[in-house]
């Protein structure tokens, strides 16, 4: 459409609106109520232009072809300036003393040239509501413009917020109007972003002095990978913000993200070694960092000689950067000389690297995150996005309410599962009969794509012959569902032309975990929605940032960087080449082997970068006398973890908001992190503490700089072979595989070919098996661990922020039937009794979980879920089965006297 | 306590809207043949042919939007605006209550006509008895088979849902009326996207008001064009006028368009009860304008009316007399937008609070000269920048009240005594 703005002319695309028309042509007109990511509404009035003589808003009016918009139009802008008077004069004066990047209000003043109103009158005397810890409400600067309202449920999906009372007195409220922290607001902080009067704040940007800088970067939480906004004052985070543009997260974040920053600056900040050098007894003391180095080099590389290269067992971090975990697997291989290094990766997606490798061909899901704005239909299983994914949760929350079916296939009643067409609520652990269920009615119902499965795929027959086995009745009995509700599932899913799969770590963490990815990819591969155009394939939603990453740049026992094999003679020559060293050519031990081999002596050694191994992984009493029975663990880590507590030497270390280099988020997406402060004290970054470990060790790792890591890796990856800082700095995020510094990386994988060595998809037929441990009338309930909100992994991170104002503990949740069974209210205590462990939790009564199942994470470390958990794993990948304990409960007797001493 | 009947004549020689009340004629009538024989273009036909324009104040073409929503992909909807909220008015109460079938007729035409299988009537909460009337009629007519599924033998399933709003006078705008229907809170928002298109949960929807939903049977029974030969050229048909209680015969009239106004008031109203003496009429409603009785031989047609400064709206008039202070009648316009303003647009929301701030200013001597030049910018936003006809109507008003009441609020503002 060819129009005009103050006379220049001006092109412009279908639906675009007289806003978006005079903003292409470069012309300003102030907008309180408008905010790209919502629908306009129209409402404040102060966007009003001349369009053929009279006064349009310029934000909900269509533009025209031939329209002839006017800026200047003289009873536009004096009504729209009349507009903003008449708001301004039903706010206190404070209003418009925000620093003007903090207030579109101020700013829309400006632009009028208003210092004051010619109107008044009343102005609103209903205070404020401080009783959340990140989102501030004063009322009295609230415009009415709705923005929240609309943030809340066209971005967030959470509803939480509206607007009530009439006329004059119009205002936000939480819920149904009682303090904003009752409410069903889930702190995503949507709201405070989008607030264009200050009337929803939060306490960094409260404070009205100035932000001193803004740094670009990648959220260190979940694997999401949202683009985050740190504005830093006096060397402390005042706040941070979504990136507007990011690819990703789309200008919006959550609780995690978005708030939970002030672990950064805790006064329990390790800012300097610290050594044991009096035997295991003694206490840690505080150590220069020429003594540490000294004595963590001497001793490991005594170990190293005495015991030989595989004595040494070392973990990476997924938190740490693809660069800290390039060298990490390098100081591995070419100071120690040994493959014994992994990544938390086996804990939460091994299966899902090895499972979809053998699937499709590459270790990461099959798309971009972006496709998903293309479904109709959605399947997730095993994953609960709105509290370990938020931004995907809402993302798919608005997918569904544009449309789009939901299919939640997952033991518990999870938020999504509210909204979804059909919810499978299959047991623990049947996750495989489920997905043989509804495979085998998408081949009887004529829903598979046959031309795919005789062109692309491979192994239908053998599939074919095994679900003869399966028909829904009997899947649905092993899943303890009804055939209905899995035929249901199956239909909804074969019948859309679009689906896609979004599936987390209830499909992994389990003893046959690889078979669960695998049966799970057989539906994408089925209906031909994977690798062909506008499919959506599947994707894996990664617990921690970088987990991802963490794999693909080689800190593997059997891989090195890009998944290239360790066995793999040539692929050694070039490493060894480059490195000027000799990779070890037989694979090393997984981090569960580590500890097995640690406790039978074999190993003596272990390096434990960033993970708290021993409140983290499962059945941690055996992990820490793995821990007692090495003659050294060295630790990296921000605060003194209960890992810590169990090392020689500890190396103050920093989080990703005192890092440089990237991450890889669950869609492939190589991206950016960038310092925003300096570490405190003599803390210093993973990659730092690896160079002066092995210079202590009297090796050289070469490349001195994050961004010689990459380029390094780029030289010696063939899918990583187009990425660089410079390019990611420039350009932005890129997925991999990126082959050439010319090539865009790849979102949607295999449109021509799958990377398996027949270039076909390949279908996997695996049966159903048991899980590896089963309740039974010693343990008759199944322990369920997961991920809440507003906490997250050990609870390092978000238990040092206000995050844990909002859940100070730890809780089991427990079905009310099972509760008066037991003669359990809500809160009472109950000791929780695995085959290892008693762990004694509050109980929370809720019938989002079945009966006969609880519920609890491992965010406490008062809480030792983890001594609890299931020693079995992944037969294929050595995964934990975190998923699956069992457990029996055992009321803690009240204390008669309790109430009464406590008046 | 029980609602007076409500007196109701007819001064046209063949009532359409009142047909059944007082032309004998039976509802349901035309709708079995209609929907039986598929005849959409016929019904379609006759509305268009009729020039029947929707009788809620805006006076859109009945037969244009009924074509712009059939034209949009299904699910459609059609909705039936009974949120009569202007004071003054109680002629769609008039039909819920005592005919409601014949707007049940009509809205199953409309949902026959732009091919919607459900239509929703909602009732203001102020009318307990229209809202039963309206359901016990719906389940006469699911019983007669004039509602349900294949009605009529035809393939066409059509129901009628009565919904109840919840005590606000804006909810009566279209956008807000849907937003209600969907539960949310009648706030207005912007148009376009109209409801044709984007309706009813976003769906393509035609809101008719009752009166206009009342008229369909008539026109498709006796043809467009003989609606079309009633009224006026420019606007023809018939219109339901209601009068205030100060007349001497207050109740609803149907008549055509283009009598005099004064024809109403004197001829059949009456004019005003003794001891009164009409110094104003205002006419459509709290949005409407303000008239001298000098002005009384305007026709009763919206853009005569509109270039007097009033506005036809729904067409009552309300009677005011002359022991009425002009200052208590200015601040009642204010006070009402300011109660009713549903706080979506800042003209709206804070300007109608600032007028009635103004008005209280008439009791402080030393503010009350200024009052009547600060009303000028207050009118202009109000009239240039609301976002809905609610926040223009109030404007509207009160500009009529200041020309019609100009000397009394002069002398007011001098005085600073209040003017009341």
């Amino acid at each position: 459409m060819r129009l005009s703005v103050d006379t220049i002319g001006i092109e412009v695309a279908p639906g675009a609106t007289v806003l978006d028309a005079v903003r292409a042509a470069g012309a300003v007109v102030p907008t309180l109520c408008y905010d790209e990511r919502l629908t306009p509404q129209g409402s404040c009035r102060v966007c009003l232009v001349g369009v053929r003589g009279r006064a349009m808003p310029a934000c909900t009016t269509p533009a025209a072809d031939g329209m002839e918009i006017q800026t200047d139009d003289e009873t536009a802008r004096r009504s729209a300036q009349l507009a903003l008077e008449l708001l301004v004069s039903q706010l206190p004066a404070r209003a418009l003393d925000i620093p003007a990047e903090r207030s579109e209000l101020v700013r829309a003043c400006r632009h009028f040239g208003l210092t004051g109103s010619r109107f008044d009158g009343a102005t609103r005397n209903a205070g404020v509501d401080h009783s959340h810890p990140y989102v501030k409400l004063d009322r009295d600067l609230c415009i009415a413009c709705n923005r929240c309202v609309r943030m809340c449920a066209e971005v967030q999906g959470t509803f939480a917020l509206s607007l009530a009372g009439r006329g004059f007195d119009t205002v936000v409220v939480a819920g149904t109007g009682g303090p904003w922290v009752s409410s069903p607001c889930v702190a995503c902080g949507g709201c405070v972003d989008t607030c264009p009067s200050g009337a929803l704040s939060e306490p960094g940007l409260a404070d009205p002095r100035p932000i001193s800088r803004t740094t670009i970067t990648t959220c260190g939480y979940c694997g999401v990978g949202c683009t985050l906004r740190v504005h830093t004052r006096d060397e402390t985070v005042a706040a941070i913000t979504p990136a507007h543009d990011a690819p990703v997260n789309r200008g919006h974040a959550c609780i995690k993200g978005r708030f939970a920053h002030a672990f950064t600056r805790s006064r329990d900040r390790l800012t300097t070694p610290l050594i044991r050098d009096g035997g295991r007894d003694s206490p840690l003391r505080p150590a220069s960092w020429q003594e540490a180095l000294t004595f963590a080099a001497t001793r490991l590389a005594a170990i190293r000689d005495r015991h030989g290269p595989d004595a040494i067992g070392m973990i990476s971090s997924a938190r740490a950067t693809n660069e800290e975990n390039y060298l990490a697997q390098k100081f591995a291989r070419t100071v120690l000389g040994t493959n014994n290094i992994d990544n938390c990766s086996r804990l939460c997606h091994a299966p899902s690297a090895v499972g979809l490798a053998a699937s499709f061909g590459h270790a990461g899901g099959t798309n971009s995150a972006d496709d998903l704005d293309n479904t109709d239909c959605i399947l997730v299983a095993g994953a609960n996005p709105t509290e370990a994914h938020p931004v995907i949760g809402a993302r798919i929350k608005q997918l569904v309410l544009r449309g789009a079916r939901l299919i939640v296939i997952d033991p518990r009643r999870i938020d999504l599962a509210e909204m979804a067409d059909v919810h499978v609520q299959a047991r623990p652990g049947s996750n495989v009969a489920v997905f043989n269920g509804v495979a085998r009615v998408l081949l009887d119902e004529g829903y598979a794509n046959q031309d795919f499965l005789r062109t692309r795929a491979s192994g239908l027959a053998e599939l074919a012959a095994l679900l003869a086995d399966y028909p829904p009745d009997h899947a649905a009995r092993l899943a303890g569902v009804t055939p209905e509700t899995l035929v249901a599932a199956a239909r909804l899913y074969g019948a859309a032309r679009r689906p896609a799969i979004v599936y987390g770590l209830g499909i992994t963490e389990h003893a046959h975990g690889t078979d669960g990815v695998r049966t799970l990819s057989n539906l994408a591969i089925l209906k031909g929605a994977v690798g062909t155009p506008d499919c959506c394939g599947v994707l894996s939603m990664r617990g921690q940032n970088n987990v991802q990453g963490a794999s693909d740049m080689g800190a593997l026992p059997d891989m090195l960087p890009g998944y290239q094999r360790v066995t793999d003679a040539g692929v050694r020559a070039r490493f060894n080449r480059t490195w000027r060293a000799e990779v070890p050519a037989r694979p090393g031990l997984r981090i569960l082997d580590m500890f097995a081999s640690a406790t039978a002596g074999r190993v003596r050694a272990m390096y434990v970068i960033g993970e708290d191994i021993a409140q983290t992984d499962p059945d941690s009493g055996n992990v820490r006398r793995a821990l007692a029975a090495c003659d050294l663990v060295i630790n990296h880590d921000v605060f003194l973890s209960t890992t810590a507590e169990h090392a020689d030497v500890v190396f103050p270390a920093v989080p990703f908001l005192e890092k440089d280099g990237t991450f890889v988020n669950f869609d492939r997406r190589i991206q950016r992190v960038r310092p925003a402060l300096d570490p405190p004290g003599q803390a210093r970054s993973d990659f730092d503490i690896l160079h002066l470990l092995a210079r202590a060790m009297g090796a050289d790792l070469g490349c001195p700089t994050p961004a010689d890591a990459m380029a390094e890796c780029a030289t010696l990856t063939p899918t990583f072979a187009g990425i660089s800082h410079t390019r990611l700095d420039r350009d932005g995020p890129l997925h991999w595989p990126c082959r050439s510094p010319d090539q865009p990386g790849e979102g949607r994988l295999y449109l021509d070919s799958f990377a398996t060595p027949d270039g076909r998809a390949a279908l996997a037929a695996r049966p159903y098996l048991p899980p590896g441990e089963q309740a039974d009338t010693t343990f008759p309930y199944v322990l369920i661990t997961g991920r809440r909100l507003v906490h997250y992994n050990s609870g390092s991170m978000s238990r040092r922020t206000p995050n844990h104002q909002l859940r100070p503990h730890e809780v089991l949740d427990l079905h009310p039937d099972d509760a008066a069974r037991l003669g359990l209210a809500d809160g009472d205590l109950v000791e929780v009794t695995s085959r290892r462990a008693t762990v004694t939790y509050p109980v929370h009564l809720t019938d989002t979980i079945a009966p006969g199942q609880t519920f609890t994470t491992f965010n406490f470390p008062d809480t030792l879920t983890n001594t609890l958990t299931s020693d079995a794993t992944d037969t294929e990948t050595g995964c934990p089965e975190y998923k699956i304990t069992a457990v029996s409960l055992s009321p803690v007797p009240h204390r008669a006297d309790s109430r009464a001493a406590g008046r | 306590m029980r609602a007076a009947d409500i007196p109701y004549v007819s001064a046209v020689d063949q009532p359409v809207v009142l047909a059944g009340l007082v032309g004998g004629e039976e509802p349901w009538a035309v709708w079995p043949s209609v929907v039986a024989a598929g005849a959409r273009e016929k019904v379609m036909s006759e509305i268009a042919a009729s020039g029947l324009r929707g009788r809620g104040g805006a006076g859109f073409p009945v037969a244009k939007k009924w074509s712009m929503t059939a034209s949009e992909p299904a699910p459609r909807y059609v909705v039936g605006n009974g949120d009569e909220g202007d004071p003054g008015s109680y002629g769609d109460r008039l039909l819920m209550e005592r005919d409601p079938h014949r707007i049940l007729e009509g809205l199953a035409l409309a949902g026959f006509a732009v091919g919607a299988r459900h239509g929703l009537i909602l009732v203001r909460s102020e009318y307990p008895a229209a809202a039963d009337r309206l359901r016990a009629a719906v389940v006469q007519a699911r019983e007669a088979g004039h509602l349900g599924e294949r009605v009529h033998g035809s393939p066409v399933d059509f129901d009628v849902e009565i919904v109840v709003g919840a005590g606000s006078y804006v909810a009566g705008e279209e956008t807000a009326l849907l937003h209600a229907l969907a539960g949310l809170r009648a706030a207005v928002r912007a148009r376009p996207p109209y409801p044709t298109s984007h309706g009813l949960l976003g769906h393509p929807t035609a809101v008719n008001n009752v009166e206009t939903l009342a008229a369909v049977p008539w026109i498709v029974r006796h043809g467009g064009a003989a609606y079309a030969r009633l009224g006026h050229p420019d606007e023809p048909g018939t219109k339901l006028v209601c009068l205030s209680q100060r007349f001497r015969r207050p109740g609803v009239y149907e008549v055509e368009f283009g009598v005099p106004l004064r024809h109403l008031v004197e001829e059949l109203g009456g004019g005003l009860r003794e001891p009164y003496r009409l110094r104003a009429v205002q006419v459509g409603g709290p949005l409407g304008g303000f008239l001298t009785p000098d002005q009384l031989d305007l026709p009763l047609l919206s853009e005569p009316l509109a270039e007097a400064g009033a506005a036809l709206g729904h067409a009552s008039l309300v009677a005011v007399d002359s022991t009425v202070p002009a200052a208590a009648i200015l601040r009642h316009a204010w006070a009402f937008g300011a109660a009713e303003s549903c706080g979506a647009c800042t003209p709206c929301r804070v300007g109608t609070r600032r007028g009635l701030e103004l008005v209280e200013r008439l009791r402080e001597p030393e503010r009350a000269g200024a009052v009547l030049a600060d009303h000028e910018p207050l009118i202009e936003v109000l009239t240039v920048a609301s976002l809905c006809a609610f926040g223009r109507g109030v404007s509207c008003a009160v500009r009529s009240l200041l020309r019609v009441y100009s000397d009394e609020l002069h002398q007011a503002a001098l005085t600073g005594k209040g003017g009341e």
